[in-house]
């Protein structure tokens, strides 16, 4: 269970988030949801303590990852996987340096072991005969399952995704969600994804939470998201131009 | 009326002091986090297991690919050197001293400075901005994710291979700087060879080369440090990685020049 407490988090006198308060069920897929810079990314990047918070805390079945000293959280951290928005793979390393990174780092396997085990994780995200290729050879939606390979390669309990659709085309988006959804039921592992892709936010939600304004503001199943009355998430799950996110962006352009 | 706004705002007292102590903020923010950078890479060079693989193809990086750029330079420096000061030695007749000069002052001084600058340019620059791509392309994070510390990862190697290969590529452009000048001395100024390789050597003492050798070490560590650090800061895509190369340049090229009046002036009275 991942409960998260309370946690702000400044960029110079910019006050990204403003108190967000979220718990992560066992076993449970929570998209959420928002818009471009709101912060959705830094809230992934504080459960995986790449960023620490200003306030508040962050618990990961009952244990904070801020507490602990580099060497023990990093040993934390080897239970948590993380799809970057651009893949982010190392692109000095071929794509079996890169999925077995981690195996390679941090366990005394033997070359061939680690080799069959990429072979494995390569194989359930649909990739083969890529082993030796580098990353700039692959294209986008390669990259990213590529990058869900190396996120699922320490067989983590808990896997970020940091918007898995975005510049894919719409096939290879549902591909990712398939992905997402099966590495749920094979893995049986707790799932967060962020995304503005309402499409992909409805298919593979457990529940759906809504980050605005450095809050979260309203949290549900995909059918109560789809039948809220909050004016706020329904601009935004029916992504219309005119409503309430837009007035008060106006509002503040004016302003300045 | 705007015209008018923009002119005030330019004589206004109030914007030289903001913009001059936005200034000052930014210099102590940057000193401070090579400081910090070079500490926490101490810190993990001690405490965690090297990667002497990764240090040996920063070797190859720093060191080897740097030697074609070392040697023409200080080859050309040795003879212009050797024709510059003959020029002179020439008026008092003492053109047989043009060893002595070339070795001096090759060994105290230009070779670990000019070597220095010459990594600076073409090492510092590619650390930075390889790092600073790293940077905005996620990936720095993503080693966080993986449970691996960038520091250890992607600075030590480069900080100790730079500490070494600098001592060595000194060592180099003293070597090829004093053939620069032989060739000059031996073909051009009518010096006979022995003659110059035994003023030039008996000229030394422990003390030049070693002082010499001292400098670069440090040059080494400024020149990875500073890449390494500016890599790491490097945000808002390609035009924040071109930012961060140039700083890491211009940075390390001050860092070079300030510590070697320094060191020269420490070596000069102890």
């Amino acid at each position: 269970m991942i409960q998260i407490q309370g946690i702000h988090k400044w960029f110079g006198t910019q006050h990204v988030l403003k108190g967000v308060d979220l718990t992560i069920q066992e076993g449970e897929t929570l998209v959420i949801i928002g818009r471009s810079g709101c912060g959705k990314s830094v809230l992934l990047k504080h459960i995986m303590a790449i960023l620490e918070p200003d306030e508040g805390d962050i618990k990961i079945d009952g244990r904070s990852m801020f507490s602990m000293l580099p060497a023990e959280q990093d040993e934390f951290r080897l239970q948590l996987g993380m799809l970057f928005q651009g893949a982010a793979l190392f692109d000095s390393l071929t794509v079996r340096e890169n999925v077995g990174f981690s195996l390679y780092e941090h366990t005394k396997l033997s070359e061939d072991s680690i080799s069959q085990k990429v072979l494995g994780k390569l194989g359930l995200v649909g990739l083969q005969d890529i082993e030796e290729l580098m990353p700039a050879s692959l294209s986008g939606g390669m990259k990213k399952r590529v990058g869900l390979a190396r996120a699922i390669c320490n067989e983590p309990k808990i896997i970020l995704y940091d918007e898995p659709t975005t510049g894919l085309d719409p096939i290879n988006a549902d591909v990712i969600n398939d992905l997402i959804l099966r590495m749920q039921e094979q893995l049986k592992v707790i799932s967060i994804v962020v995304t503005h892709d309402m499409t992909s936010a409805y298919k593979v939600a457990d529940r759906i939470a809504m980050l605005y304004d450095g809050r979260i503001i309203g949290i549900g199943t995909p059918e109560e998201i789809r039948n809220t009355q909050d004016p706020v998430i329904q601009q935004f799950i029916t992504g219309s131009a005119r409503g309430p996110i837009t007035d008060k962006q106006q509002k503040e352009t004016e302003l300045l | 009326m705007s015209h008018w706004a923009n002119l005030k705002r330019t004589v206004a007292v109030r914007s030289w002091l903001e913009e001059f102590g936005g200034l000052c903020l930014g210099v102590f923010e940057g000193a401070g986090g090579i400081a910090l950078l070079f500490k926490d890479t101490c810190a993990l060079l001690v405490t965690r297991k090297i990667r002497w693989k990764a240090v040996l193809d920063q070797m190859n990086k720093i060191g080897v690919m740097s030697l074609p750029l070392v040697f023409l330079t200080t080859l050309f420096t040795g003879m212009v050197l050797a024709l510059q000061s003959a020029y002179q030695l020439r008026l008092f007749a003492a053109e047989k001293f043009t060893s002595d000069l070339i070795s001096v002052s090759l060994c105290r001084e230009l070779g670990p400075v000019l070597t220095a600058m010459v990594v600076a340019g073409r090492v510092g620059a590619s650390i930075a901005a390889e790092l600073g791509t790293m940077k905005v392309t996620e990936q720095i994070d993503a080693l966080k994710a993986l449970a691996t510390n960038p520091i250890q990862y992607l600075v030590i190697p480069r900080f100790i291979a730079a500490l070494f290969m600098l001592l060595v590529l000194t060592i180099y452009a003293d070597c090829i700087g004093m053939f620069g000048g032989y060739l000059i001395s031996v073909f051009k100024l009518g010096m006979s060879s022995p003659m110059y390789i035994k003023r030039g050597i008996d000229a030394l003492v422990v003390k030049d080369v070693v002082t010499g050798l001292i400098k670069a070490f440090f040059f080494g560590g400024f020149i990875s440090i500073v890449g390494c650090y500016f890599g790491f800061t490097a945000r808002g895509g390609a035009e924040g990685v071109g930012r961060a190369t140039t700083l890491a340049v211009v940075v390390s090229l001050i860092l070079v020049i300030a510590s070697d009046a320094l060191f020269s002036a420490l070596f000069y009275f102890f």
